[in-house]
């Protein structure tokens, strides 16, 4: 099971093994809703988010013996820096080692790999991780991110370079306008079912379509939205969640990858999320076609097509056509973003990697509500940030499997 | 005492200032063609923009020669940002990847013309110098383009 998958592209053997001390698994998830939350800061969103997954899995701060985490623009725009021990301390978790992590819209699962990391090692029986985030700003406020590269100096911003993504895709693949709104209608209509996510409204090809044009091909309904938002998840060793009577879920991959900058690369898939992905099913001894749900970055419509190529759901070039088929709807084959996905469930940059997560959880334990899947029993969530050259800085895999 | 000094520092202020050094040079008498400036390794022969000091592909250290890169380039993928950009550029405002001739390397670049939505890939362009917007202190600031053979 698991060698070389039929699915192409995807090669499992290329990768060593990984070994490490202890399986981990995820014993208590929780989230606030996202959205606009001018109100809060960062500490009492991260607080909310960090509260419900200590509740649910019925341990108290004191058991936590470490804290991860993920940040992206606090610094840039709060100017609040250390926002880990500043949520942490206000849920009770103090006196224990909390690093603040940043890798763009990859913070989150960062701080989830750098939790499994430091439990997989062996260096702690139970730790908490979180993602937060504020990105709602008044109208017309600009974020420079990114100031000190040449490419941001002479204009370039985020959708752009997705724009060129999705028009090379199309100009080499013949991915349609329409395929690329599919993914922004299918991803709105799960979001109407999640009481968590920022929109819970349906919209129509013509609706995206017609919205107003960010950077061309890509509507206004073809980008995820700004947001705020937090979500959490407490971590432990095998011996630790047995003594746990909750369902629980064990981490069987977590890959974190960088990009390789490489010139005149093709746009149209990422190497890296391809590594990334081989690595995390050649450590969870399974292939694309054993998982039953995934979360991925569709930070843009054109990002979840090719998310299907990079992890192996078809072939180069055929994302557009799993999308007309119906794949990856909540009822198809393989059900991809049941939250609604940063399209419609909002992206708070530095939390979306824990709430995808979060999500993969609760499908998992089968309490997603009126979105749940017929009993999966392995999700997958990917998520990547920062452009460099035109690559991206940073990417994770991560499988979870129902116990 | 002070407004002298102030009166000395708005006569010296450049009315034009690149957005960073280094980045590319003005026509000279001895080149009629503004260049992109990177850095060529005199071991491996890989190619870089912008100019870097250490070779990456190779790691030997003080092979680096700067390299002026063709101003011809022909464009990998093109777009047409709706959106003003955080720098200061007003939409809508076209750019892309531009592969450059002969030497191999594709690079970021803004488009200029009459028409951004005119540029397209396969299309052959040229470099030049413009204003690619004002600062506070109203200097131009100045980026390369490419623009329509």
């Amino acid at each position: 099971m698991g060698k070389n998958s039929r699915s192409l592209d995807i090669n499992l053997d290329r990768y060593d093994k990984v070994t490490f001390m202890q399986e981990v698994y995820i014993i208590g998830a929780g989230m606030t809703q996202f959205g606009k939350h001018p109100d809060r800061s960062l500490r009492s969103l991260g607080f909310e988010a960090c509260l419900n997954a200590l509740r649910d899995a019925g341990v108290k701060p004191k058991e936590i013996e470490a804290g991860f985490c993920g940040n992206a623009l606090a610094p840039a725009i709060q100017g609040e820096t250390g926002v880990g021990q500043n949520v942490f301390w206000e849920v009770g978790i103090n006196g224990v080692p909390i690093v603040n992590l940043e890798n763009a819209c990859a913070s989150g699962s960062t701080a989830l790999r750098e939790g499994w990391m430091a439990v997989a090692g062996g260096f702690y029986d139970m730790v908490a991780v979180v993602g937060v985030e504020k990105t709602v700003m008044p109208k017309g406020t600009m974020l420079n991110v990114g100031a000190g590269e040449y490419e941001t100096k002479l204009g370039e911003v985020f959708p752009g370079y997705f724009a060129l993504i999705a028009k090379k895709h199309m100009e080499r693949y013949g991915t349609t306008l329409e395929q690329l709104a599919m993914v922004s209608v299918k991803n709105h209509l799960n979001g109407s079912l999640n009481p968590y996510a920022q929109f819970q409204k349906l919209l129509t090809v013509d609706e995206v379509l017609n919205s107003p044009m960010i950077a061309e091909p890509l509507t206004l309904y073809s980008c995820c939205p700004n947001s705020d938002g937090a979500a959490a998840l407490i971590l432990c060793t095998e011996k630790k969640a047995r003594e746990f009577m909750g369902k629980k879920v064990k981490i069987a991959a977590s890959v974190l990858t960088t990009g390789t900058y490489d010139n005149e690369r093709d746009i149209t898939g990422w190497e890296v999320e391809k590594r990334a992905a081989e690595k995390a099913y050649q450590m969870a001894s399974l292939g694309p076609e054993e998982v039953n749900v995934m979360e991925v970055h569709d930070a843009f419509t054109i990002s979840e097509i090719i998310h299907y190529e990079g992890l192996g759901l078809c072939p180069p070039g055929e994302g557009g056509r799993l999308i007309d088929q119906g794949t990856t709807g909540l009822t198809g084959k393989i059900p991809v973003n049941p939250s609604g996905g940063l399209l419609s469930k909002g992206h708070p940059v530095g939390a979306s990697g824990v709430a995808q997560v979060v999500e993969i959880v609760w499908q998992l334990r089968g309490e997603a509500g009126k979105r749940q899947l017929k009993n999966p029993r392995v999700g997958l969530a990917q998520i990547m940030g920062g452009n460099k050259e035109g690559d991206t800085r940073a990417c994770t895999v991560h499988i979870l499997m129902k116990d | 005492m002070e407004s002298s000094d102030k009166n000395t520092k708005t006569s010296e202020a450049p009315t034009s200032i690149p957005i960073q050094p280094g980045l590319f040079e003005y026509p000279t008498p001895e080149h009629s063609h503004p260049a992109l400036l990177g850095s060529h390794c005199q071991t491996c022969g890989r190619k870089f923009f912008p100019r870097r000091t250490l070779c990456t592909n190779c790691f030997v250290d003080g092979r680096m020669e700067e390299l002026k890169l063709n101003n011809r380039a022909v464009i990998y993928a093109a777009t047409v940002v709706h959106i003003p950009s955080p720098a200061g550029i007003q939409a809508p405002y076209a750019y892309g990847y531009v592969d450059i001739l002969t030497d191999n390397i594709r690079i970021f670049a803004l488009f200029t013309g009459d028409n951004p939505s005119s540029f397209h890939s396969g299309q052959e362009v040229e470099l030049v110098l413009e204003p690619i917007r004002t600062d506070g202190q109203k200097q131009q600031i100045i980026g390369y383009k490419f623009r329509p053979v």
